[in-house]
């Protein structure tokens, strides 16, 4: 069977005329030039907050740290894992995103809108209720439990329904399912009179993150970003469609659970640390595509480095909006994402259904 | 998709009989609860007004029924000796006239701990004053702390269960005079000055030890819950106690918020709490759990006053984030034992 | 989407309609009762007939009438008023998963609810009729930005478009909301929070009279317009074909089901579900025709909200579960498999 004109007509239409087209030097610069803002972006990230401290006091705390210092204490100990855990956290939503989107050929993935999020919320609410004193690696394995449980559900759905998995199904059914998902945290919420608190964890932020939490998350990152790498080739023939990546000798079941595995450990992980943020992973894959092409061997390196640099961007402008109050980071990129989504959505006529 | 198909009225009956099953079942459950509760149902029909009459007078003056403003404007007519009084969140105030409500204010995880053994035998009733209950207390008088409590509509329904009084923001920030106000409603007013004067007279006599002990230091006030740190200033509970009555000095940090953005709690981050100067600093640990984390943090172990052993740790049930005569004097009980040795 | 398929038994059918209609009202009445029984003073189902009768004491009576009846009208009002709205809306957008909760009308009502109750926290007498005008303002403010977002001149109001950007917006919305709570105190909070979750907290006389005119004006309204509805729902071409002035009537509907829903939405807050679920059990019933489709959805959303209501009171006992929360449980389910099921 040949690809089905769908989906190449989407691609084509990102890219131009060209079916598969990819941009290896657009990529390579968005790498090169990203990296240099995501180094920049850091050390912006550090010299801002509450406390008022010189950029030379940043300066020295980062090379010839004072541990009797509190400001240089301030620097060490809250402001670099913030940032660090930014990008990451960042680089986890866009992969997730982009893998999604690869393996779905939907255009509206993204771990919030198809209810991973809400998976990993409803799993924290009901480990705030019945157990508080979790550690963090706790609360992360129970976000990953959510997160897949919520996949499961959503895709389950989809696959089991007639004619396969349209992103107007699947878009429906996260929507459902994070529905369902946020009336259970609601009603654990509200049982245990935890309302307030999980609604400012509802918000996202990247306020409290530590060296520990980082130093527990880093691997989990790492180890998917490189099975994340692995999988491209396989995803970009999977975005051309299951027939035409069987046909080409993929083995398709197998690249869509190990994908969907991925998925689960960067979003799972990307929740736990900063909140149940939508959005980044339904932009900046479209970005990424619209500049590099259709080659998921760019693809995912490059959503990486935009998410990184967003999340890191939008948690200095959520810290500078409203000194000395956090405006909640979730509900800024929803701000930015909703008009991105409506965009999306109204483009492509039909195509959608 | 979804067209009508023939078999639906098989399957219309089916979810009527389950839904007819289901009915009967809770149907059943209904009676079974209602067997062992019909308890207060006769008292209600007693009406205050006949109890005023026979009910030994407390005061020398004989109490007679009288008709008051709230403050939403409310014209509220007082029964001459209330007897079942709901004080929810105004406990303290009833604790220090020596009257006992008929029930407690709580939320699903707890209750104001400080009380408990003033109210040790008094049953709980959700924050949110759920009619029905509110009902089978069988209270003649409801006093409500804040306007907020009773919007849309929950005023006029707990009107009709009892008179119901709303004592407001305003006058509850200053506790003495939400004290006389109430005093006065309660025909309790002597108590009520008796109480402040008392209040007062220990506030003095701790100002005056405190100022041997610590002179010029400055305390700080934090209030640690779900890895969050809450400053107190110089305004409500504690901090109006500690600074204002008791005289000790503001900490940096409180004195720089700004006086527009000043909320409720003030949320202050460690990173800014790394710049905190004060001598001494009060803790009230909420987090004994999560919050142990942050303690360990090199930041916390830096502040001066930590550094210097002058944490003073209060446990979550304590009376510090309370306001009220009684709240206050158990705070000054708490400042002495920790500051004065 | 829905199809109508004619049946050849008509007359069958019409008696059919009658028959499930009544067998409506009547689990309606056992629900009813049950519910009258069910909170948390036990009040026997011989004292509420006592007191039914007028003999109960004064706390029986505040009790079943003041507390209780009012909350149980409510629910039955309001759970009609969704699934109407819901069934309207799924007919105009010839799409079957539309209802005021998906396509982001709820949220903006409830959002200038919330702004108004975060502003304006102690006011009382006055907002009680005051909040269904703000309701309605905000969900047709959100419902008119909808439309203009999903039409285009090619292809007019796409189904698929309208859901999509239905469910944006709420996003949106919801990002707006959680902004501006964050930022109450908690008691506020807490009220407002359960006041998104949807809970029937208006157990007062006074809030069916407030909601009560709206409905008696919309849900005639929108029956009287059944076989417009019926002919709409075909497609634009096809009706226009017939000659149906097809924009007109399909703005006066949908402005019909943005108010019913938005005046809905101020007494209860966010319900979701009903409106779609309700449809579609009263589809499979009566079948596609609105003559009986929106008297029978009508049925259906009442007991649905009646039954989630009581259910709320009565699991947890003594805590109560907002009835939105009860509706999303049992409704997301159906929801999900309705969608497995679908063919579009």
């Amino acid at each position: 069977m040949v690809p089905s004109p769908e989906s190449t007509h989407k691609i084509q239409k990102t890219v131009g005329n060209k079916p598969l087209r990819s941009h290896p030097a657009a990529a390579v610069s968005i790498i090169i030039f990203g990296l240099a803002a995501i180094v920049f972006g850091l050390a912006l990230s550090v010299s801002v907050g509450a406390a008022d401290i010189k950029l030379a006091t940043v300066w020295e705390a980062v090379f010839r740290f004072n541990p009797q210092l509190q400001q240089h204490q301030v620097i060490r100990e809250l402001r670099i894992p913030r940032a660090v855990a930014g990008a990451l956290v960042g680089a986890c939503f866009a992969v997730a995103g982009a893998i999604m989107q690869g393996m779905t050929r939907n255009p509206l993935a993204d771990s919030g809108l198809l209810g991973l999020n809400a998976g990993a919320g409803v799993a924290l609410a009901v480990a705030f209720a019945f157990a508080p004193s979790l550690s963090f690696i706790y609360i992360m394995l129970y976000c990953f439990v959510g997160a897949a449980t919520a996949a499961l559900i959503v895709f389950g759905i989809g696959s089991l329904s007639y004619n396969g998995l349209t992103p107007l199904r699947l878009t429906l059914a996260g929507a459902a399912v994070s529905a369902l998902l946020l009336a259970i945290s609601q009603g654990v919420a509200i049982l245990f009179n935890l309302s307030q608190d999980i609604a400012f964890w509802l918000a996202g932020g990247m306020g409290g993150t530590n060296w520990i939490q980082l130093k527990i998350m880093f691997p989990f990152v790492v180890v998917a970003l490189i099975a994340a790498m692995m999988l491209s080739r396989s995803i970009t023939l999977l975005s051309l469609g299951r027939d035409v990546a069987a046909g080409l000798g993929q083995r398709t079941r197998l690249v869509q659970t190990t994908g969907m595995l991925v998925v689960v450990i960067l979003a799972g992980t990307a929740v736990s640390t900063v909140g149940p943020v939508a959005f980044v992973g339904l932009i900046i894959p479209h970005v990424v595509r619209y500049l590099v092409g259709v080659d998921y061997r760019w693809i995912i390196p490059c959503s990486a480095v935009l998410g990184s640099l967003l999340i890191v961007f939008a948690d200095i402008a959520a810290r500078m909006i409203n000194a000395p109050y956090e405006t909640p980071l979730g509900a800024l990129i929803a701000l930015i994402g909703v008009p991105f989504f409506i965009y999306l959505a109204s483009k492509r006529k039909g195509e959608l259904s | 998709m979804f067209s009508f198909k023939k078999k639906s009225l098989g399957s219309m009956k089916l979810a009527m009989s389950g839904l007819m099953v289901m009915v009967l079942f809770l149907s059943a459950c209904g009676n079974n609860n209602a067997g062992n509760s019909a308890n207060s149902g006769a008292e209600v029909s007693a009406a205050p007004t006949v109890e005023a009459s026979t009910a030994p007078a407390e005061t020398t003056a004989p109490a007679v029924e009288k008709t008051v403003t709230d403050s939403m404007g409310h014209k509220v007519i007082i029964p001459a000796n209330p007897q079942r009084v709901l004080g929810s969140y105004l406990e303290d105030y009833l604790v220090t006239l020596g009257v006992t409500p008929v029930a407690q204010w709580s939320v699903p995880n707890g209750i104001q701990d400080y009380l408990a053994a003033d109210l040790k035998d008094v049953p709980k009733i959700s924050y949110d004053l759920p009619l029905e209950a509110v009902t089978s207390f069988t209270p003649d008088l409801i006093l409500i702390q804040s306007e907020s409590e009773v919007q849309n509509g929950l005023y006029d329904q707990l009107n009709k269960i009892a008179p119901t009084y709303v004592v407001g923001d305003a006058l509850s920030k200053d506790w003495r005079k939400a004290l006389l106000t109430i005093g006065e409603i309660l025909n309790k007013t002597p108590e009520a000055e008796q109480a402040i004067k008392d209040y007062d007279q220990k506030a003095a006599d701790a100002k005056e030890k405190l100022a041997g002990a610590i002179g010029k230091e400055s305390a700080a006030i934090l209030w640690l819950v779900q890895k969050n740190f809450y400053i107190v200033d110089e305004t409500r509970s504690s901090g109006a106690v500690l600074y204002t009555d008791l005289g000790v000095t503001l900490p940096n940090l409180v004195t720089e918020i700004p006086e527009g953005t000043r909320a409720t709690w003030n949320p202050i981050s460690l990173e800014k709490l790394a710049e905190l100067t004060a001598d001494h600093i009060f803790l009230v640990n909420s987090d004994k759990t999560e919050g142990s984390a942050i303690l360990d943090s090199a930041i916390w172990k830096g502040i001066p006053a930590v550094k210097a052993g002058k944490v003073h740790e209060l446990s979550s049930t304590a009376s510090w984030l309370y306001s009220g005569a009684t709240a206050g004097s158990q705070t000054i009980d708490d400042v002495l034992a920790s500051l004065v040795k | 989407m829905s199809k109508i398929v004619l049946s050849p038994y008509e007359r069958q059918r019409r008696t059919r309609g009658i028959t499930v209609l009544s067998s409506l009202g009547i689990l309606i009445l056992a629900v009813f009762i049950v519910s009258m029984n069910t909170g948390f003073m036990r009040l026997s189902p011989l004292d509420v007939l006592h007191t039914l009768a007028g003999e109960g004491t004064h706390q029986q009576k505040l009790i079943l009438f003041e507390f209780r009846l009012p909350r149980i009208v409510i629910s039955l009002l309001v759970g009609a008023g969704f699934a109407v709205s819901g069934c309207i809306l799924q007919s105009l957008s010839r799409n079957a998963l539309a209802e005021p909760g998906t396509l982001g009308i709820n949220a903006g009502a409830g959002f200038a609810v919330i702004i108004y109750i975060s502003f304006f926290p102690a006011s009382t007498t006055a907002s009680v009729f005051l909040l269904p005008l703000l309701a309605l303002a905000g969900a047709g403010l959100t419902a008119t930005l909808i439309y203009f977002l999903s039409y285009r001149k090619e292809d007019g109001l796409s189904p698929t478009r309208l859901i999509l950007i239905g469910i944006a917006v709420s996003a949106g919305i919801y990002a707006f909301q959680l902004i501006l709570s964050l930022r109450l105190d908690p008691r506020n909070y807490q009220f407002v929070a359960t006041w998104i979750a949807g809970k029937i907290w208006g157990g007062d006389w006074r809030f069916v009279l407030a909601l009560l005119p709206w409905l008696l004006i919309l849900l005639p309204f929108s029956f009287y317009k059944a076989r417009v509805l019926n002919v709409l729902n075909l497609g634009d071409q096809t009706s226009a074909g017939l000659g149906a002035p097809v924009e007109k009537e399909r703005i006066l509907l949908l402005a019909a089901a943005v108010a019913l829903a938005g005046s809905c939405v101020a007494v209860s807050g966010g319900i979701g579900f009903v409106g779609l679920i309700a449809p579609h059990l009263a589809r499979r019933l009566v079948g596609p025709r609105h003559q009986v489709l929106l008297p029978a959805c009508a049925l259906i959303g009442a007991l649905l909200l009646l039954t989630a209501d009581t259910l709320g009171r009565w699991v947890l006992q003594p805590a109560e579960i907002p009835t939105g929360i009860v509706v999303a449980i049992i409704g997301a389910p159906y929801f999900l498999y309705l969608l497995a099921k679908s063919k579009a």
